[in-house]
Parts: structure tokens; sequence; C-alpha cells
């Protein structure tokens, strides 16, 4: 019954332990793919590759069935697993930087690690970005705890939000998805590179 | 035929399955009968009078006493900053926050144990975390601490240094009558108190 260490079937060391292959497994794969090319991740927003969007949004909708599957099995319970508390004004304030950032630098946080296990020296650049973000924003915390803690809203689902059931909502997710695949699809005949 | 229709072929009756399905809203820390009478045998519920007494007498901050007594016996008696729950009321939604969280430890009490452990069973089924029982309730609590009696001479150490600590304890917290049957009230070995394991969510992030 999950979720495993939660309910003391595997211990949190145990839990480091597998975090620690699975990232092993994320890195390979990312890396695998092309990702820690940041051509690859610009070019999302240009339009000539969305392998980003495909891969992510196969994640989370496969994620998301399973979830559903495991706890209507009873394999896991869902209300034990953690979201993330929404805080309105920082989330659209992160969102927008962050966005910027993927633009700009062409790396999430997890592909410029990637990148940089390669050698990539632009990913070694955004790192240094990252942490100088890191301090800045550490450094200057009572600045920006206002906006931090502005809007607090608990953890509220979109599913809740809209009044509909969490199986529906997923579907209508998982529809939306492959709608965005064939947007995606079709951007990329659209906006052809040869080489990138 | 390319792989977006394969991918869709198979998620989305997938997703059909999910949003015809009703949501499984049993939950799993819901104890079976099996379950709750393994534990109810186990005693696993019970906090000794001289755990609750140590806990006391150092002003632990992290549990909370609670009278399952009505209010009329809770206003007559009751231990050091308990307060008042009467079993009739454990459902009321103005006790949800204290009984339901994980911060504190929950000691119920009562005359004896039955109604406390009532208390426990309920809130136990409603799957709340950290709710004890006084083992023997007032009564015991009376007997051992407040008025405890003094072992023969004969016994063993430890015996007399249980003793010496309920009397010491007892004195703290305003119970027994002052004598002087022994000078060490304060040299006697603690008794152990257990800290039980609180359940978390899982925290995660991206």
């Amino acid at each position: 019954m999950g979720p495993l260490v939660v309910n003391e079937i595997i211990s949190p060391d145990t839990n480091l332990f597998l975090a620690f292959l699975i990232g092993i497994g994320f890195g390979f794969v990312l890396e695998s793919s092309g990702f820690s090319s940041s051509r690859k991740l610009a070019g999302m927003f240009y339009g000539y590759d969305t392998t980003v969007l495909k891969v992510f949004f196969t994640a989370a909708i496969t994620a998301l069935l399973g979830m559903l599957f495991f706890s209507l099995f009873g394999w896991v319970d869902l209300s034990l697993i953690y979201i993330n508390p929404t805080f309105l004004h920082s989330a659209i304030v992160g969102g927008v930087i962050m966005g910027a950032g993927f633009i700009m630098g062409g790396f999430c946080p997890g592909t410029a690690f990637c990148a940089i296990s390669i050698g990539k020296l632009d990913a070694l650049a955004f790192i240094g970005g990252l942490f100088i973000g890191i301090v800045a924003f550490t450094e200057g915390y009572p600045m920006f705890e206002e906006l931090y803690k502005a809007e607090f809203m608990g953890t509220p689902t979109i599913n809740e939000f809209l009044g509909l059931s969490r199986g529906l909502f997923s579907f209508g997710l998982i529809a939306a998805a492959f709608g965005m695949f064939w947007v995606g699809e079709w951007a990329e005949k659209k906006f052809p590179r040869e080489e990138y | 035929m390319n792989i977006r229709l394969k991918l869709a072929a198979v998620f989305l009756p997938l997703g059909l399955i999910i949003a015809a399905v009703p949501e499984n809203t049993t939950k799993a820390y819901k104890l079976t009968a099996e379950e709750l009478l393994v534990e109810a045998q186990e005693g696993a519920q019970f906090m000794s009078t001289d755990e609750i007494a140590d806990m006391l007498v150092q002003k632990d901050p992290s549990f909370q006493l609670i009278d399952v007594r009505a209010q009329n016996e809770f206003e007559k008696f009751h231990l050091p900053n308990a307060i008042n729950i009467p079993i009739s009321e454990i459902l009321s939604e103005d006790w949800a926050d204290v009984l339901d969280q994980d911060v504190k430890m929950n000691v119920f009490y009562s005359n004896g144990t039955l109604k406390a452990n009532e208390a426990w069973m309920i809130t136990r089924q409603l799957g709340f975390n950290n709710n004890y029982v006084l083992q023997g309730g007032l009564n015991y609590w009376i007997e051992t601490i407040l008025n405890p009696t003094a072992p023969a001479s004969t016994s063993p150490d430890e015996e007399i240094a249980k003793y010496d600590f309920r009397k010491g304890a007892g004195m703290a917290l305003g119970g027994a009558s002052v004598s002087t049957t022994s000078a060490t009230t304060s040299s006697s070995p603690m008794p152990a108190v257990k800290k039980k394991k609180k359940k978390k969510r899982a925290a995660g992030g991206c």
C-alpha cells in the first residue's frame, strides 16, 4: 500500500536510494533523447521541435493514469500524496521568470545538469546563473517575502475548481494533450529547420 | 500508423475508463475489525501513568491530556492542563483540529479506561494519528501517582525507585500529602518515555 515511505514499507534511506537510481535513469534518458542540447528546448518556443512538449506531457498523462488506476485498485492512498501548495502570485511571477530563462538559456534545471555532465559550456553558464539566482533570492528573501507568501490557496486542484470528477478531468487532459501533440507536429512541419 | 495514434489508442480508452469509474474513496487507513482487535489486544494505545506523570512534571509541550468525562465531572477534578472533550462531542467539528493533527500527542482519560478507549477506537477508526489512552484512567492515576503505596523494604531497588518517582511526581502535581518517607525523591530514574513515530505526507517536487 503506497505511498511506500509514508506507510513505512521502506525507510527514508531506501527511499533516497531509489530516488538515486531513478534519477540516474532519468538523466540517462534525458541525455540519450538529446535534451542536453539547448536547441532542442529552445525549439519548443520557435516551433521547429516540440519534443519537449510531447515528452513531458506523455510523462504527465502516463503518471496521471498510473496514479488513478493504482488508487482504483487500492494500491496507493492519494490523500497521502504531497501536493505542492499554491501561492498564486509567486507562482505567476516564478512561472514567467522560469519561462523566460527557458527561452534564453535553452535549458531547464534538469537538462542543464545533464548537459554539464557531458561538458557543455553553455550549461555551465546556465548553472552559474541558477546559483546566482538562488543566492539573490535567499539573501533578498525579506524583500520578496510579501510577494512570496501572497494569495495562499492551500492545495487546490483544477478539477475541484471546475467541479469535475478527477476521472473526467483526467480524460479531458489526455484529450487536450493529444490535441497539443497534433498542433506540435503541425508546427514542426510549418517551421522546419535543417540543422540544429 | 504513427506513434501519436498508437499512443492515443492506448491512452484515450484508459482515460475513458478512469472517467467512467467512480473514485476510490475507501480510506486505506481504515482498520478492519480484525486489525482493530489486534491493536486493542496489544494495548498499543496505552500510556502508563508513570510516563504521563513524567511528561507533566517536565512540562513536555508535545502532548495534550483530554478528559472525555462529562463537563461537571471535569470541573470537579481534572489533571493539570487537561482539556475537556466529553465523549458525546468527540465527532464535533469544533474538536477536529485537536484530534486530527500530527503535532501533539493526545492522551484520553476517563475514570476507568472504558470511555477513553471508546474515544480512542472512534478516532483510530477515523484514521487520526497520535491519540492514546491513559492506562487505568484516573482511578489508577490516583492509586499510583497521587497515593502510591510504599513497597516493602525488601523489594528490589527498581520498585523503590519507582515509588520514589511516583511520590515526587505526586507531590509536584499537587496530590499526595507530603510525608518524609524518603529523602531521595528526585534522584530516582525516570521511566523512559517512548516517542511514537508520526505519519507525514510524502514530500516531493520537481
